[in-house]
C-alpha cells in the first residue's frame, strides 16, 4: 500500500476507533487495527467482537492494500506527532509512516485473521438528528445496567409510540424514561413500527461518535435476521448487536400519584449531595432527603466518621416526608440532567421517588429508595 | 435447542478445545450453542457477526470434522447470529424496582415460604374432635382480620394445629396472592429478634412483621421466659390488630396456662377466639390414615387403617407408622394387609422397649418404695434401702443391660463386686412368688410410662 493523508483528520478519528479495542482481549488479532488503503480514502477498523467501528479518512492512494498494525502503538504515535501530511507505505520491514520530520515503522500482520464486521448493512430504518440524539440518549443510557446478567436491563429500549419515539432504560434500581424523543428523526417509509433494544454500550459509543462528526445526520440500519444494528454518520460506522430479550413492563412501576413535591435548583442539590457523599461513601452511599417546608434537608451519617447536613432551598407542597437514596444514583441523575430546575415527587419512604425536569415534561427519572433504619 | 444437541455440542467443544488455542476457544467457541441438527445441517448460534466470520474463516473445517465424527454423517455447518442466554445460575441480580411487576407475573399457590403446599383445608380430616377449630379456621381464611382476631388454636402434639394454620395461609394466598403473609414459629420469631438486636437493625425486622396482612405464629408456648421477644410480639400484635390484619396463634395449652408469659400478652392472646383441638378419636385417626395413604398413592383398606390407628394417638406418628408399613410392603413386594401391618408394627414395639433411661428406672423404684433418690445412692445401709438398691441393680442389669461397673457408678460410686452380689441376691429371691410379683409391679410402672403394653 502507498497512500498519503492529512494527519489532523486521522488524529480525530483514530481515538474513536480505538474504543473498539479491548485491552483485555484474549485474541491477539483483536489488538490490531485493520488499515485499508482504497481509492480516495483510508479506512481503519477495529472490533472486540461485541461492537465494531470503521472510520474512513480521505487520502490520496497510489497503491491499494490492507494490513494490520498494533492498535496501541499506532494510536500513541499518531497522538504525539505533529505534521501536516503523512505517508503510509508498506516496505519489507513493515508499515512505514513518514511525516515532515518523523519516520516510523510498524510491525504488520496479515489481514486474513481480522473478522468481517458485518455481512450486510441491513435495511435503512431511520435518520437521526445529531442535536436531539445526544441530549436524549445521555439522560437515559446511564440508568442501564453495566453487566449483562439480565440482558434486558443492559440495554436502552427505543420504541415508536404515537408520541414520537420513547427511550427507556433501567438497571432495576433506577429508571430513565423520555417520551417524544429523537424529534426530527426521519423514519424510512414502509418500515414497520420500530422497537429495539440496543446495548447501553453501543448507545454510549453513539453519543461519542457524533460529537466528533460534522454531519448532522446519523443513519440507522438494522437487520433483525443478523441481530445487528449499525449507526452511520458520514465517514464513521458503529456496528452493534441487538438484544433479544423482553424489556420489563416499565409502565407499571411508574407511580401515578404523589403526596409530597419539591422543586429546586439542580445545581444546589448536586452540591449538597456531593458534600453529603463525603460521609455517605462510608455507609454504602446512603443519603437522606427530608422534605420540609421550603427546604430539603440533605443529610448523611457515617457512624465511624461523622455526619453532615445541608439545606437546599425548595418550593415544597404536600406533606413533609423523608426518603433515603444511594447518593451515587442521585449524582448520576443530576450530572446527566440538562434542566436548571428539577422537581421531585414521592409518596412514602419505600416507594420510588420521581424526578422530573421542569423544562421538559416528557422526561422522568425514578430511583428506588433505600430502606433505612428508623430511630428505634 | 434440545438436550441431545447440547450434549453433542459439549462433546464437540470438548474435542475442539484440545485443538485450538485457549484464547480462540474462550473468545470464539465458549458462547456458541448448537441450535439444531436436521437433514445434515447443523445450525450453530454465535453472538455476533464478527465471531461468526472468524469461526467460518478459520475453524469451519475443524468444526465440521468434529461434528461429522460424532454424528457419523456428512454435515453442513451454518452459523446464526443469536445470543443464547445461558440459564441463570443461583441468584439473579436483585432488581427492587421491578420486584412488584415480576412478582405479579408468577402467581401460584404453594409459593409461600415455610408453608407446605399440601397442607390445605381439603386434605384435613374433620371429626368432632377438631370440628370447631376447622370451622373457625375456614371462617378466618375467608375473611381475614374480620371474623375472629386473633384466632388461638391449642391442643396436644400431633392433632393438626400446624396443618390447620398452614391451610389458612394457603387459602388466603390462593384468594389474593398480593396479601402479605408470614408464617413463623415462636422460635424463629425469637431468633429474628435476637438477630436484629445483634445487628442493630431492629427497624428492618419491625417493618417485616408489622406490614403483613396475615401473621401466623406456631407454638407460642416457647415464648415463655423470652422477655424481649415477648415485648416485640406485644407491639407487633397491637399494631397488626389496629391495622386490621389477621393473627393466628397456636400452642399446646390455652393462653392462661402458658407459664412465664406476660399477663398483657396472654390476655391479648385470649382476646379473640380460643379453640382447642382434642386428641384425634379412633375414627378420625382412621380417616387421617386413608387421606395420607392417598398421598402415597396407596389404596389402604379400612381394616389395615384400623390396625394402624390402634397404635397411637399422635397423627404425626400415625403417618410414620403408615410409611413404615408401606416401606416394608414394597421391600417384600407384598400388598399392605392388616396382618402385615400388625406384624410390622409389633416389631417396632419391641425395639422401643429398650429405650429406658437409668435415672427413670431409679426414680420409679424410689417412688414405689417411697424413699428419696439421694438415699438410694447414699451410703446408708438400712434394710429397706438395701432392698430397693439391689432391685435397682437387678433391673439395670437385666433390662438395661448395663455393666456392673456402670451400675456401680450410677448408684453412688459402689464397687462392681457389690453390684454382682446384689444382682445375684435378687435373682435368688425371684424364686419367691410374692417377691417376683413385687418386681413385676415396679417394672409395670415405667413400662406404662413408656407406653408399651
Amino acid at each position: 500500500m502507498k497512500t498519503s493523508l492529512i494527519l489532523d483528520r486521522l488524529q480525530k478519528k483514530i481515538l474513536f476507533v480505538n474504543h473498539a479495542i479491548s485491552a483485555r482481549s484474549q485474541l491477539p488479532t483483536l489488538l490490531n487495527f485493520l488499515i485499508e488503503a482504497k481509492e480516495g480514502g483510508v479506512t481503519i477498523s477495529a472490533t472486540d467482537l461485541e461492537i465494531g467501528i470503521i472510520v474512513s479518512v480521505p487520502a490520496k492512494t497510489e497503491r491499494k492494500g490492507s494490513l494490520m498494525v498494533p492498535a496501541k502503538t499506532f494510536v500513541e504515535l499518531i497522538g504525539t506527532i505533529s505534521s501536516g501530511k503523512i505517508n503510509l507505505e508498506t516496505t519489507p520491514e513493515g508499515l512505514m509512516l513518514t511525516g515532515d520530520r518523523e519516520k516510523a515503522v510498524f510491525q504488520t500482520t496479515p489481514t486474513d485473521e481480522f473478522p468481517k464486521l458485518y455481512e450486510d448493512r441491513g435495511k435503512s430504518i431511520m435518520v437521526l438528528k445529531k442535536e436531539t440524539l445526544e441530549k436524549d440518549f445521555s439522560r437515559i443510557v446511564f440508568a442501564a445496567s453495566p453487566d449483562s446478567e439480565r440482558p434486558a436491563l443492559s440495554g436502552v429500549l427505543i420504541k415508536e409510540s404515537n408520541e414520537g419515539f420513547l427511550l427507556v432504560a433501567t438497571d432495576g434500581y433506577r429508571l430513565s424514561l423520555k417520551k417524544n424523543a429523537l424529534q426530527s428523526a426521519k423514519k424510512e417509509k414502509g418500515e414497520g413500527e420500530v422497537s429495539m433494544l440496543v446495548p447501553a454500550r453501543v448507545i454510549r459509543e453513539l453519543i461519542q461518535m457524533e460529537k466528533d462528526e460534522e454531519s448532522e445526520d446519523v443513519k440507522v440500519f438494522a437487520s433483525k435476521e443478523e441481530n445487528q444494528i449499525i449507526f452511520s454518520q458520514s465517514d464513521t460506522m458503529l456496528i452493534g448487536r441487538l438484544i433479544e430479550a423482553e424489556f420489563p413492563n416499565y409502565e407499571k412501576i411508574i407511580p401515578t400519584d404523589f403526596s409530597t413535591k419539591a422543586v429546586f435548583e439542580r445545581d444546589s442539590l448536586q452540591k449538597a449531595i456531593k458534600a453529603g457523599y463525603v460521609f455517605a461513601r462510608q455507609t454504602a452511599g446512603i443519603i437522606k432527603l427530608a422534605i420540609q417546608k421550603n427546604k430539603i434537608s440533605v443529610s448523611a451519617n457515617a457512624p465511624s466518621v461523622g455526619k453532615n447536613q445541608i439545606e437546599v432551598d425548595a418550593k415544597t407542597t404536600g406533606e413533609e416526608n423523608e426518603i433515603a437514596f444511594n447518593a451515587r444514583y442521585l449524582l448520576d441523575f443530576l450530572a446527566n440532567s440538562i434542566s436548571e430546575t428539577i422537581s421531585f415527587e414521592m409518596t412514602g419512604p419505600l416507594n420510588p421517588g420521581v424526578f422530573r425536569e421542569t423544562d421538559d415534561s416528557s422526561f422522568m427519572h425514578l430511583i428506588m429508595p433505600i430502606r433505612v433504619q428508623e430511630a428505634a | 435447542m434440545n438436550e441431545e444437541n447440547n450434549i453433542l455440542w459439549k462433546k464437540v467443544l470438548g474435542e475442539i478445545e484440545t485443538e485450538v488455542s485457549r484464547a480462540n476457544f474462550l473468545t470464539l467457541f465458549k458462547t456458541t450453542v448448537l441450535l439444531s441438527l436436521e437433514n445434515g445441517i447443523a445450525s450453530i448460534a454465535a453472538p455476533s457477526t464478527m465471531i461468526i466470520d472468524l469461526l467460518q474463516k478459520r475453524f469451519y473445517t475443524v468444526i465440521k470434522k468434529t461434528v461429522d465424527k460424532y454424528t457419523k454423517i456428512d454435515t453442513k455447518i451454518i452459523f446464526i447470529p443469536k445470543i443464547i442466554n445461558k440459564e441463570f445460575r443461583g441468584s439473579m441480580t436483585v432488581a427492587p424496582l421491578l420486584a412488584q411487576i415480576e412478582k405479579n407475573q408468577t402467581p401460584a399457590v404453594g409459593h409461600l415460604p415455610r408453608v407446605r403446599a399440601d397442607y390445605t383445608f381439603q386434605t384435613l380430616a374433620v371429626s368432632s374432635s377438631n370440628q370447631l377449630a376447622f370451622v373457625s379456621a375456614t371462617t378466618v381464611a375467608k375473611k381475614p382480620g374480620l371474623a375472629y382476631n386473633p384466632l388461638f388454636i391449642y391442643g396436644p402434639v400431633g392433632v393438626g394445629k400446624t396443618h390447620l394454620m398452614q391451610a389458612i395461609a394457603n387459602e388466603v394466598y390462593k384468594n389474593d396472592p398480593d396479601k402479605k403473609i408470614i408464617y413463623t414459629t415462636s422460635e424463629e420469631f425469637t431468633n429474628e429478634v435476637v438477630e436484629a438486636i445483634r445487628n442493630n437493625d431492629t427497624a428492618r425486622m419491625k417493618r417485616k412483621f408489622r406490614n403483613v396482612n396475615l401473621l401466623i405464629v406456631d407454638d407460642v408456648q416457647f415464648f415463655a421466659g423470652k422477655d424481649r421477644a415477648q415485648e416485640e410480639l406485644f407491639h407487633t400484635f397491637n399494631i397488626l390488630i389496629d391495622a386490621g390484619a389477621q393473627i393466628v396463634l397456636s400452642s399446646d395449652r390455652p393462653p392462661s396456662e402458658i407459664k412465664k408469659l406476660e399477663k398483657r400478652l396472654s390476655s391479648r392472646f385470649a382476646g379473640g377466639l380460643t379453640v382447642d383441638i382434642e386428641v384425634a378419636d379412633f375414627e378420625l385417626r382412621c380417616a387421617i390414615l386413608l387421606i395420607k395413604a392417598k398421598k402415597y398413592n396407596l389404596d389402604l383398606s379400612i381394616e389395615t387403617a384400623k390396625k394402624i390407628a390402634e397404635r397411637t394417638h399422635d397423627s404425626r406418628e400415625l403417618e410414620g407408622l403408615l410409611l413404615k408399613t408401606i416401606t416394608v410392603a414394597t421391600n417384600r413386594g407384598t400388598a399392605v394387609t392388616p396382618e402385615l401391618a400388625e406384624n410390622v408394627l409389633n416389631k417396632g414395639m419391641v425395639e422401643e422397649k429398650k429405650f429406658l433411661r437409668p435415672d427413670e428406672v431409679i426414680k420409679n423404684i424410689c417412688s414405689f418404695y417411697n424413699i428419696k433418690e439421694t438415699l438410694i445412692k447414699g451410703p446408708k445401709r438400712d434394710s429397706r434401702l438395701v432392698k430397693a438398691r439391689q432391685i435397682a441393680m437387678f433391673i439395670l442389669k437385666q433390662d438395661l443391660l448395663l455393666s456392673f461397673v456402670e451400675i456401680g457408678n450410677i448408684l453412688g460410686g459402689r464397687d462392681h463386686t457389690t453390684i454382682i452380689y446384689g444382682v445375684r441376691k435378687i435373682e435368688g429371691l425371684l424364686l419367691d412368688k410374692n417377691f417376683s410379683k413385687e418386681i413385676m409391679g415396679i417394672k409395670s410402672l415405667f413400662q406404662k410410662r413408656w407406653g408399651t403394653p
